[in-house]
């Protein structure tokens, strides 16, 4: 015969008194604090960080999707800032191309007639004569 | 059972004080809470070494997460969630890792539960071996509960915890809590058939 949900519920509530032995939490106790100065002493600096990083993403629950997609956008945005263009702007700097200019001596050059600066006697009307 | 009224959480005094460093605050919420989720952890996994682990384990998640605890909940349900869902976590990994608890493996004293030496029956011999069978039934049954129903089954049935504490607790409707406490008391009464004294 099956016993009846009340007496399922009898059973079971009878474990409510399950308890640990006597002193259980006084050892439990020591071994937290132990294990709690370990872990302070193991655990410095970036390795630190990264610890409390990654519980406090876990402990958002379902809001971490949202803060994962933000993170992963900013962290594509930052590489994409942070990377060197491929074809960067051209800089006004002067640049050396090896080129030199000469002059070729021997080529001739070629002499203007002499130029007469005396004042001239045939003016135009009106001109002034010395 | 702690009173959990959403207006004032009766440990905010020493969750405050643990959250500003103060060790012997936070050892006071382990006394306080520690056996109750002992009795949870024990219910859920019939192991004793794996329930101490994970009770460490639980007390350094709270402690370390406390400074982000801001109160939306009491820290009675707070830590009851913890505990539920590392719990859950860990049995999974280790129903991957092995298969599950084989009955051989389960606690000998999950079969030799001294919550179930009723002196009343000491001077019965026959009545206390039927019991201590009926007990032994009864853990075995429970461990082929599934874990969301063992969890309802344990929050409810052996720890006392009212309906809507749970649905708070496991983030479900009290409709879900409810509906999974009927499913896992079928299952329990087919497990016992013929045990029935």
């Amino acid at each position: 015969m099956k016993p009846t949900v009340e007496e399922i519920g009898s059973l079971l509530a009878l474990k409510r008194h399950e308890r640990p032995e006597e002193g259980y939490f006084d050892d439990f106790l020591r071994e937290f604090h132990q294990r709690r100065r370990e872990e302070e002493a193991a655990v410095s600096g970036p390795a630190a960080w990264m610890k409390q990083a990654s519980a406090w993403f876990s402990d958002l629950g379902g809001s971490k999707w949202a803060y994962g997609l933000g993170l992963g956008y900013a962290a594509i945005a930052a590489a994409f800032l942070l990377t060197p263009n491929s074809d960067p702007i051209q800089q006004n700097t002067p640049t050396n191309v090896g080129l030199e200019i000469r002059l070729d001596e021997s080529a001739e050059i070629e002499q203007l007639p002499s130029l007469d600066l005396r004042p001239s006697t045939q003016g135009m009307t009106g001109e002034q004569e010395f | 059972m702690p009173d959990d009224s959403p207006k004032q959480d009766p440990d905010e005094d020493l969750v405050a004080r643990a959250r500003s460093g103060d060790t012997r605050a936070f050892d006071a919420l382990i006394l306080k809470y520690g056996e109750k989720l002992y009795g949870l952890v024990y219910n859920m996994t019939s192991h004793k070494e794996d329930t101490h682990d994970l009770l460490q384990d639980i007390f350094a998640k709270a402690y370390h997460s406390l400074p982000r605890f801001r109160g939306h909940s009491s820290f009675y349900t707070w830590i009851y969630q913890i505990a539920v869902n590392m719990t859950l976590n860990f049995l999974k990994k280790r129903k991957r890792r092995s298969g599950g608890l084989s009955l051989n493996e389960m606690d000998s004293a999950v079969h030799q539960d001294p919550a179930m030496v009723d002196t009343t029956h000491l001077a019965n011999p026959e009545k206390q071996s039927k019991l201590h069978e009926l007990q032994k039934r009864l853990n075995e049954a429970m461990l082929t509960l599934s874990e969301a129903h063992r969890t309802v089954v344990t929050l409810f049935d052996i720890q006392g915890v009212p309906h809507a504490e749970i649905a708070r607790i496991l983030k479900v409707s009290e409709g879900t809590v409810r509906s999974r406490l009927h499913y896992a008391h079928i299952h329990l009464q087919a497990k016992l058939q013929d045990y029935r004294e």
